[in-house]
């Protein structure tokens, strides 16, 4: 359980600081940008209640706002991505899942994480720019933007899970 | 009644959830309106000290550069200096009893410069933000105009004690009032939202002269900025004709994406401005 906070806390802070010193200032051909800490929602052990995944996911987005000066986008985009977590586990993988485990490439097998890991990013995405838009409209860029943005972020995270070195408890 | 008690609770994650999206849409929402939450910004103390950390290691990454464009700038104002000193010569040589440029002893140069390093800055957004390390301590109010050492950057929007953030050119929220240096017809400019190079310069009349690669500078009218300050070319001769009135695109002096180091203009004659000018719209 512990274990569990000081994780939590440890991948919050690293990679709201590498979103926000490093990724923040990438612009790829001035249209996508990665939004790498979305790893932090789908990296959350199974079995963390609903109720915690959402209001983490809410906490992630809040901070990214500060630093990004866009109150609220990321935070509204992050808490609905966040209630649709356990839903998407459960479509995807089934829900006899041993309690504790982190979703990975071992766990969830490399289809399953892959699959899991591109609905959560297409919806995160998807609604963080319509957010975005509300008040300034474009389609054609807007498109563009979502489609490259997505394709940077998955491709992101799923190197970032290629090299990730936790090791895996077998369930407690 | 304790089986509905039951189906709430297991389903709190969904009440939490509609709690949370309505904080975040409120945030949003009063982003939009002109007063930002002071808050809610990267001008606070604790993102801008991070910022003004990870900008203080990035400053050491591209010392080089600075230093030739800073070195470039130095050689153009000696130039300057040497042309100007020379005319004086010239005018003193000319007068047989020189009484010289007396200048009128009521009329100051109302503007003063603070200069700031950018301490985080975005370019991809459509709402483009700069944060710089000036503040209120430093003398910084709101509505003072940020320019590089290449043009026109932007408006100061919150000032906080250490950290100001900068609208940028690149909002679509902000209007600047320019004119075409040549032949004198203004305009306002606005961003589109795209491109981060060209902005585009509207309310253009129809009877105005130009073509490709006229000089566009601020008009000074707002107060805000001094008048004659670089703001960026006219990209194509093209005249979208919307309405009455030619847009145009430019072509922005500034490199937002490489800003560094920047200077705020205090006008400290603006608030009697902006307070007759106020004064005139009430009385029509």
């Amino acid at each position: 359980m512990i274990n569990n906070i000081i994780r939590n806390v440890f991948y919050f802070v690293i990679l709201v600081l590498i979103q926000v010193l490093i990724l923040n200032n990438i612009h790829f051909l001035r249209i996508a940008t990665p939004f790498l800490y979305l790893y932090f929602i789908i990296k959350l052990p199974i079995g963390t209640s609903e109720t915690k995944v959402v209001v983490y996911s809410f906490l992630i987005g809040f901070v990214i706002d500060l630093f990004s000066n866009t109150p609220g986008m990321h935070a509204a985009a992050c808490t609905l991505t966040g209630l649709l977590r356990q839903p998407l586990i459960n479509f995807y993988v089934g829900k006899d899942l041993v309690e504790g485990l982190f979703p990975s490439y071992t766990t969830f097998g490399y289809g399953g994480f892959i699959r899991y890991m591109l609905t959560f990013v297409v919806i995160h995405h998807v609604a963080l720019f319509l957010i975005e838009s509300l008040s300034f409209f474009d389609p054609l860029f807007l498109l563009i933007r979502i489609v490259v943005s997505i394709l940077m972020t998955s491709l992101l995270i799923c190197i970032v899970e290629a090299f990730n070195i936790e090791r895996q408890k077998s369930g407690e | 009644m304790r089986k509905l008690l039951d189906f709430l609770i297991s389903k709190r994650h969904w009440f939490i959830f509609l709690v949370l999206e309505i904080v975040s849409f409120v945030m949003i929402y009063r982003n939009n309106s002109y007063q930002r939450s002071i808050m809610l910004s990267s001008a606070n103390v604790v993102t801008g000290y991070v910022s003004s950390v990870s900008a203080s290691v990035n400053s050491y990454l591209n010392l080089r550069s600075l230093n030739k464009e800073l070195l470039e700038r130095n050689g153009q104002l000696e130039m300057k200096l040497l042309e100007l000193q020379d005319q004086i010569d010239v005018m003193k040589a000319d007068t047989a009893k020189f009484a010289g440029y007396v200048p009128d002893s009521t009329e100051v140069f109302t503007y003063h410069f603070v200069p700031a390093e950018v301490v985080n800055n975005s370019v991809s957004q459509i709402f483009n933000y700069i944060t710089i390390n000036k503040g209120r301590k430093d003398g910084i109010t709101q509505d003072m105009g940020v320019v590089s050492d290449k043009g026109v950057v932007g408006i100061v929007s919150v000032v906080n004690d250490h950290f100001s953030v900068v609208l940028s050119i690149l909002n679509p929220k902000f209007r600047l009032s320019c004119k075409i240096q040549r032949s004198q017809y203004f305009g306002s400019m606005i961003w589109k939202g795209r491109n981060i190079q060209y902005g585009s310069l509207e309310e253009l009349p129809r009877h105005a002269v130009f073509k490709k690669g006229d000089i566009i500078v601020t008009s000074g009218y707002s107060a805000i900025f001094p008048p004659g300050i670089l703001v960026g070319r006219i990209w194509n001769e093209k005249k979208n004709l919307d309405n009455n009135f030619y847009s145009l695109d430019v072509k922005l002096a500034t490199n937002f994406a490489t800003l560094k180091n920047v200077r705020i203009i205090s006008n400290y004659r603006q608030a009697e401005q902006r307070s007759s000018e106020k004064e005139a719209e009430q009385n029509d």
